[in-house]
């Protein structure tokens, strides 16, 4: 909040203040323009001050309560006109535009027909230099710095199990025996324990190997069914998105995910100005609010014009693979037919089109 | 006073613009440390071609991914890449030593060839190949005539004795390595940047933009990379003073090396001596 840099919160606490002072003794004031504060206003405001407040924001000159104004009424995303998606994007290009200091392009593209995107993640090769982790956040404005620091994909790693012959014909301890390959005496194969932290001078380390994970994008998706404004959905080209004006920070989807693929913006997310990519999509990294829930959309800004996500093209190792499901040439429809493959957590039912493949 | 806080701040601002302009300046890597810097610098379209990490050098953004490439052309033999538009970061230029070969080390004159492709030890050229005395290729099987050519120094030599330019090393590669060169072929190994469709425009990364040639093993982990540092680990959660939760000692599971039956018969004797002090605590904690 300091040094203005979120100038719709500090411009609309200041609006508000001057719209509504006969009314702030019953109305708590508003922390940030989220949805939630709004809502929490509504409970508090009479039909006939809202109507005043209306009349006061539609009626003043300053853009950005009026674009404000008609970002609250805007309706959810999937059931917006083409008319008012373009209002939409108007809008917030507008807002965006003065907020970061150079032009931002909001981009509203649908899903492409025939398109089915898949990843593909060759877990061998991998070496947990976290250079996806950095070009993502590179990419698709998230919050930086110690305040709030979001990344989207994270990087695990795993020891390396070890299947020697004379302890698999070990037998077990008879009253307590968990497995987990090998035998119980001694851990053999993935103990499924994962370091998150882990920060050797040098990668890869001996006896260790990296597990990116990041949004599934799951066919059947747990946080879309349990999200009760339906802000989050499975666009047709298989993309998770979420809406961010509709997302009411209920945070259930983050429960509901196996993945823990989703992030949220606890506090207004810090995204330099000069760092900020100003090739955004609705959908996908324009900036976030306080408030909402964000996750990785395959760099939906990207992939819908044809380029590789961010982490792909960085990945030193060629470690990520990406492209058309429904395409037999695509890159990952190879791998589907020629490798080991599998996915994470299958017994979810999620089916994630997230594959990790062995060489 | 002032006069040393003016200095000071002069000082400051100094650095910060050398620093401001190194990092502008400061090749950053693509894929393989040393063998794939790229100079930052900006596009027509006011974009710049690559943003580095501040950390490690090391490139996580492409304004233009076809940036300084060239088109890879033929391979043989055709595969489906031929659909797409192939590009490629020619090396051959950054390869500063080739052309001087043969002209002003040996005065013009060119170094009489081997007699045959027997190992043998290298009796010059120590200096300019570091990597030469300790090979990590082949186990002992290959040496430098396997793949350098022996008269055409600029060059590669493939099975049937034809020169391969250092911009294609594949075809030399995958004279030994086939399946990886199929796979890289159809686009399963190695890296690529531009566009994802299989008939779209790439810029397919050979196999030494990644790999050493010359330490290929990389000792005893065997990965086919070389160690680099990684980016910073992500801040820790509010409150939590280190990562020690989740650090197990010595690389492995918690108590790793400790039998399980060994563990719960410890854990046993822990369990009776509580019992024989008669309450849930230790006795000299009560005193």
């Amino acid at each position: 909040m300091q040094q203005g840099k979120v100038p719709p919160c500090d411009s609309d606490k200041e609006h508000h203040s001057q719209g509504r002072r006969g009314m702030a003794e019953t109305a708590a004031t508003p922390s940030c323009s989220s949805r939630r504060g709004f809502l929490k206003e509504m409970g508090g405001l009479s039909i006939a001050s809202l109507m005043g407040t209306a009349a006061l924001l539609t009626n003043s000159d300053d853009a950005q309560a009026k674009t404000e104004w008609a970002e609250w009424f805007q309706g959810n995303y999937r059931l917006m006109t083409d008319e008012e998606k373009a209002q939409a994007k108007a809008r917030l290009e507008r807002r965006y535009s003065q907020e970061y200091g150079k032009p931002v392009m909001v981009d509203t593209t649908p899903a492409k027909e025939g398109v089915l995107f898949g990843y593909a993640l060759n877990i061998q090769k991998c070496i947990g230099c976290r250079r996806c982790v950095k070009a993502c956040v590179e990419e698709n404005n998230q919050s930086r710095g110690n305040a709030q620091q979001i990344e989207w994909i994270r990087v695990v790693k795993m020891e390396k199990g070890k299947f020697t012959p004379e302890k698999m014909t070990q037998g077990y301890p008879d009253p307590i025996g968990i497995q987990v390959g090998g035998n119980a005496y001694s851990a053999a194969g993935v103990t499924l324990e994962g370091e998150h932290y882990y920060q050797p001078e040098k990668v890869p380390e001996q006896d260790a190997f990296y597990m990116p994970i990041a949004c599934m994008q799951c066919e059947k998706p747990p946080c879309v069914k349990v999200c009760p404004v339906r802000t989050t959905y499975r666009d047709a080209d298989g993309i998770v998105v979420i809406d961010y004006n509709w997302c009411i920070g209920c945070r259930q989807c983050i429960d509901a995910c196996p993945y823990w693929a989703r992030r949220f913006n606890w506090s207004t997310p810090n995204v330099p100005k000069a760092e900020m990519n100003p090739k955004t999509h609705y959908l996908g990294n324009r900036p976030r609010m306080k408030g909402v829930v964000e996750k990785c959309t395959f760099c939906i800004q990207r992939t819908r014009h044809g380029r590789y996500p961010a982490c792909v093209e960085v990945c030193p190792v060629g470690a990520r693979k990406f492209g058309n499901l429904l395409d037999p040439n695509s890159e990952v429809s190879r791998i589907l037919e020629r490798k080991s493959v599998f996915r994470l957590r299958a017994d979810q039912n999620t089916y994630p089109k997230f594959f990790y493949f062995m060489d | 006073m002032n006069r040393y806080a003016l200095n000071a701040l002069a000082v400051t601002l100094v650095c910060l613009a050398a620093s401001a302009v190194s990092a502008e300046d400061k090749p950053c890597f693509e894929s393989r440390k040393g063998a794939s810097e790229v100079t930052p610098h900006k596009l027509p379209n006011g974009v710049p071609s690559v943003k580095c990490s501040p950390t490690t050098g090391a490139v996580l953004w492409w304004g233009d991914p076809y940036d300084g490439t060239m088109p890879m052309g033929e391979m043989s033999p055709p595969g489906d890449y031929s659909k797409g538009q192939a590009v490629v970061k020619p090396r051959e230029d950054k390869l500063g030593l080739l052309p001087v070969c043969g002209v002003a080390c040996h005065n013009g004159s060119f170094p009489p060839p081997p007699k045959d492709k027997y190992p043998r030890p290298l009796a010059m050229h120590q200096d300019i190949v570091p990597d030469a005395l300790k090979l990590q290729h082949g186990r002992g099987a290959i040496w430098c005539l396997d793949c350098h050519h022996p008269t055409q120094r600029n060059k590669l030599i493939d099975n049937f004795g034809d020169s391969i330019g250092f911009n294609e090393p594949q075809k030399l590669c995958g004279k030994c390595h086939g399946p990886i060169l199929r796979d890289w072929r159809d686009g399963i190994h190695g890296k690529r940047t531009g566009e994802w469709a299989s008939d779209g425009k790439k810029r397919w990364y050979v196999c030494t933009e990644c790999h050493n040639p010359h330490d290929v093993q990389q000792g005893a982990r065997n990965s086919g990379f070389a160690q680099i540092e990684p980016e910073p680990a992500p801040a820790l959660p509010k409150g939590l003073k280190n990562a020690d939760h989740e650090r197990h000692k010595d690389h492995g599971t918690p108590h790793a090396g400790t039998p399980l039956l060994e563990r719960l018969t410890s854990w046993l004797q822990h369990l009776r001596k509580r019992g024989a002090t008669g309450t849930g605590r230790d006795a000299s904690t009560l005193q």
